[in-house]
């Protein structure tokens, strides 16, 4: 034993550790362990089969602190248990793991007797980790090596034997004279228990061994470690297809081949949308009206991506009027009115506030959380542009038709959610905004 | 030496000017130690015991088989349908949870009762409500669909995905509850078996049992200061899981309850559901009892007096069940909610009548018979009335789960839940897997807990009674 020094090298490395007495019953025990204590001893315990009453005063063992240990343990996990939920269901915006604050039936998102239950769970939960590690803890227990252990007539102790047990280490302690004193209280039998410490020793393979365990376990989170830092091209692992992939045919996609037949699609071209027959137009798609569909004069198109001499963007002539298209009965297809505009408001409201704002200033609720989130660095977010920008004010009504239309810059299309209507109507309205705002002097009253 | 009264008294008799003997057979301490390790020593176990394992652990392949069809395939193998989705499986889940009250009740609150019969049956009780446990926790897994995502249940901080469990649902307060109870119950139940299985490590003879009932006591050797500690830590535990104990059915009910279903939204579902699943749990122990006791000769620890007392206690809780049927009823007639009144009226009349009244039956009128002294002490007919009891309880979860949901506001979305042969198979299968654990349990590790029937065993030189 490298720890221990030894007297001398010669000796065997044992150590005396105390005395055994064996007792065939429980009241002969406590009576012994009664007395030894009177005669001074201190390092006395007792060894029985089942917990022997009365024992306890007369080994001199004092009242245990687990029932406080588990106290403090317990109100620790209630206060953990209340926090807990109050941080993952009342919260939102503690980073990095935020919490999930989700209104239910208008129900307030932190009520205490809903939370009753799992505080509750918590508490007796760690209470009861608290108590059982806790007991063997202070008993140092798990402990395998035990020179008690090492005595044939002690295996009778988790049976139907007493035993007492006297260590060395006691100040009153005597070889010959503890011996007798244990002998006239009754004990049927003493044995000298010693401590052979290469015992304790562990087998000379293990150190090896731990540290092969101890680099093979490093392995895997270095592994997931690394896999983790690391762009992978191969697809990911899927356990479950879980109806991920089925053969049906969605938009823009190649189309399934055909079950049964290997390698054939269900069309020859491969492409799952078919392409108008040539020569057709499907109904109400003519659209041949530049001013009414597309916002600029007929035929001023230009080639997207056109530039002048300069290198500036060519623009089609942007109609500085709502246009005055009539559909096949002959009625007009805009009627600029109060019907239009309480349309358009309605339509701006759904479609374009959330980033524009209701005031058109740009600080919609959208556009201010993007900001939010710009500024901590969680995201890029261009502003939506203030609608009373003097750049938006002089833009003819067909420019902004065709903003709404086709996105501009960091914006978005819309021509697929909103009609041509509705794309006029917001128009009229956001001109109608731009007017009750204070006015710049190139500003132009909406073309009516 | 400690001994015990005559060997051919029959303490069931009651006599109040003496204590009836909890050990019989004129055992002493080291005979206590003998009756039980040979269980787990005698080299081989009865042939029966063989013939049983084969049985369960075919039972428990079948289940095996069934959770990855379902895994697989989808939870669309059981005949949970529109508007039934939660049939069989959380009927079986309810079933079992409630079986696994017994050995809690026994372990805690008697012990807090100072009863001190208790000791004989508290460690088979206790394990039989770990693995009861375990079956009733199979089943919500399983019925959450993608199973690989069971992790979710759980409050785990997830950076991408920013989603917590709801709190305020009894549904989660069900995981916390039953896995709470689960690992309370198998702390206590190991803790309990430390000692006695130390005294299987000192039995053992080859270096096998040796080292792993070694490991398992952890170097326990008796000692008083370790006692000590470790019964401060008995009381507590016993205190925890008094009030864990009874909030775990209660909170169970509660997935009910909470709701607005007619039939389920009861103030009377947590002390009903309780008393219910004491009622259920008492029943399987003697269901497993009576068997173990003549198949390991334990005869002598577990007497007819245990089985007796835990007749009482189904009598007892038999009678509450069967006394909140009628509350339910009179309730629903008294309450003068329409639809809670035809709700009960289609209970016991409608299409489920059959069901209703196999639960009438199994459950209020079974173990009225324990008011008989002749089949409350007799083995083999109290293990009929209790596997009575045990149908009627799956029963009464089907007829609240499913005749509730079968039939709610809209009649245009009634329907009729049918099972499908998974969802036999896997109640089957369920019950294959309780009893492999529980074979295993008996064969292998202490049935009765050693120490704590020697601590109640009168210790002869200081006269009569228990030893404290
Ligand atoms: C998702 C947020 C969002 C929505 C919704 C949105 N916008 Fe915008 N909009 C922006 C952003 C961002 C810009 C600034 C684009 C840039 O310059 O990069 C912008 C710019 C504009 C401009 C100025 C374009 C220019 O010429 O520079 C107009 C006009 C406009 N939006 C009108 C609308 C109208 C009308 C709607 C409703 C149909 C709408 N926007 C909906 C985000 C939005």
């Amino acid at each position: 034993m490298a720890h221990r020094p030894s007297p001398t090298r010669t000796e065997p490395q044992v150590k005396f550790v105390g005395y055994l007495a064996e007792f065939d019953d429980p009241h002969r025990l406590v009576a012994a362990c009664d007395q030894v204590r009177q005669a001074g001893y201190r390092q006395i315990d007792a060894h029985t089969p089942f917990p022997v009453h009365g024992i306890d005063p007369a080994l001199g063992i004092r009242r245990t602190r687990l029932p406080f240990i588990v106290l403090a343990v317990g109100l620790g996990a209630l206060a953990v248990g209340i926090l807990l939920q109050w941080y993952a269901n009342a919260t939102d915006d503690i980073r990095p793991f935020p919490g999930y604050k989700f209104l239910i039936s208008g129900k307030p998102t932190w009520s205490l007797p809903a939370n009753i239950p799992v505080a509750f769970e918590i508490t007796v939960l760690f209470s009861a980790f608290a108590t059982f590690f806790g007991m063997w803890g202070l008993n140092k227990l798990p402990q395998f090596s035990n020179p008690l252990f090492r005595i044939p007539r002690f295996k009778r102790a988790t049976s139907d034997r007493f035993f007492l047990m006297i260590s060395a280490d006691d100040p009153i302690f005597d070889a010959t004279q503890t011996r007798q004193q244990l002998e006239r209280f009754g004990a049927l039998n003493v044995e000298r228990v010693d401590h052979d410490q290469s015992d304790a020793e562990l087998p000379r393979f293990l150190k090896p061994l731990a540290w092969c365990l101890a680099s093979i376990a490093i392995l895997i989170p270095t592994a997931v470690y690394r896999s983790q830092a690391m762009t992978n091209e191969a697809p990911r692992l899927h356990f479950n297809p879980d109806m991920d992939w089925q053969d049906k045919s969605k938009p823009q996609t190649v189309s399934p081949a055909l079950a049964g037949a290997e390698g054939s699609t269900l069309f020859a071209d491969g492409r799952v949308m078919r392409p108008d027959v040539p020569g057709t137009v499907a109904l109400g798609e003519l659209r041949l009206s530049d001013p009414l569909f597309r916002g600029y004069e007929q035929g001023t198109a230009v080639e997207p991506g056109a530039t002048d001499e300069e290198g500036n963007p060519l623009e089609p002539e942007w109609v500085t009027a709502f246009p005055s298209d009539v559909d096949d009965a002959g009625d007009p297809v805009l009627e600029v009115n109060e019907a239009m505009m309480a349309r358009g408001q309605r339509q701006y409201g759904i479609y374009c506030a959330p980033c524009h704002g209701y005031a058109g200033y740009g600080d919609g609720l959208v556009s201010r959380r993007g900001l939010d989130l710009t500024v901590q660095g969680l995201a890029a977010w261009n502003q939506a542009k203030s609608l009373h920008d003097p750049m938006v004010v002089d833009q003819a009504v067909g420019k902004i038709f065709d903003t709404i239309s086709n996105g501009r810059n960091t914006m978005g299309p819309y021509r697929s959610q909103i009609t041509v209507e509705d794309r006029w109507a917001i128009v009229l309205y956001v001109k109608a905004l731009q007017a009750t705002q204070e006015r710049t002097a190139a500003a132009t009253a909406p073309a009516n | 030496m400690a001994s015990t009264v005559d060997q051919l008294i029959d303490n069931s008799i009651e006599d109040p000017a003496r204590r009836a003997p909890l050990v019989t057979g004129g055992l002493d301490y080291a005979g206590v130690t003998d009756v039980v390790s040979q269980v787990a020593e005698s080299p081989k176990p009865p042939r029966i015991w063989y013939i049983l394992l084969g049985i369960s652990l075919l039972l428990l392949a079948m289940l095996g088989a069934n959770i990855g069809h379902l895994i697989f395939t989808g939870v669309g193998v059981w005949g949970n349908r529109s508007p039934v989705f939660w049939g069989w499986p959380i009927v079986n889940f309810v079933f079992w949870v409630g079986i696994g009250h017994a050995g809690t009740l026994i372990s805690a609150i008697l012990f807090l009762f100072r009863q001190n019969w208790r000791t004989s049956i508290n460690r088979a009780a206790e394990a039989m409500t770990i693995f009861a446990v375990v079956c009733a926790l199979l089943f919500p897994g399983i019925h959450i669909g993608r199973v690989w995502a069971a992790y979710w249940l759980f409050p785990i901080p997830t950076e991408h995905l920013a989603m917590w469990p709801n709190f305020r649902s009894p549904l989660l307060w069900d995981v916390f509850a039953v896995s709470t109870y689960g690992t309370v119950s198998a702390l206590f139940w190991f803790m309990g078996m430390v000692p006695d299985i130390a005294t299987f490590r000192d039995r053992a003879k080859d270096p096998v049992r040796r080292f792993v009932y070694g490991l398992l006591s952890l170097g326990w050797t008796g000692s008083a200061r370790a006692w000590h500690r470790y019964e401060v830590a008995y009381v507590i535990l016993a205190a925890l899981a008094t009030p864990l104990v009874l909030s775990v059915h209660t909170i169970v009910s509660f997935d009910f309850a909470v709701s607005m279903l007619p039939g389920w939204h009861t103030t009377i579902f947590p002390p009903y559901f309780v008393a219910g699943a004491i009622f259920s749990g008492f029943a399987m122990v003697v269901t497993l009892l009576v068997p173990a006791r003549e198949l390991f000769g334990l005869k002598h620890l577990i007497t007819i007096r245990h089985l007796e007392n835990m007749n009482k206690v189904i009598v007892a809780t038999g009678t509450m069940v069967g006394f909140a049927y009628g509350i339910e009823f009179f309730i629903a007639w008294y309450g003068g909610n329409a639809n809670e009144g035809e709700t009960f009226l289609n209970r016991a009349f409608g299409e489920y009548y059959w069901a209703y009244w196999t639960m009438v039956s199994c459950n209020v009128i079974a173990p009225q018979f324990f008011w008989f002294k002749k089949i409350r002490t007799n083995p083999w007919l109290m293990v009929i009335v209790c596997i009575f009891v045990n149908i009627g309880m799956w029963f009464e979860r089907f007829v609240i789960t499913v005749t509730s949901l079968a039939r709610d506001f809209i009649p245009s979305s009634w329907g009729y839940f049918s099972p499908t042969p998974v969802d036999v198979m896997m109640l089957i299968g369920s019950f294959g897997l309780f009893f492999t654990l529980f074979l295993l349990f008996c064969r292998f590790l202490p049935v009765v807990a050693i120490s704590e029937v020697k601590a109640v065993m009168p210790t002869g030189e200081h006269g009569e009674g228990e030893s404290h």
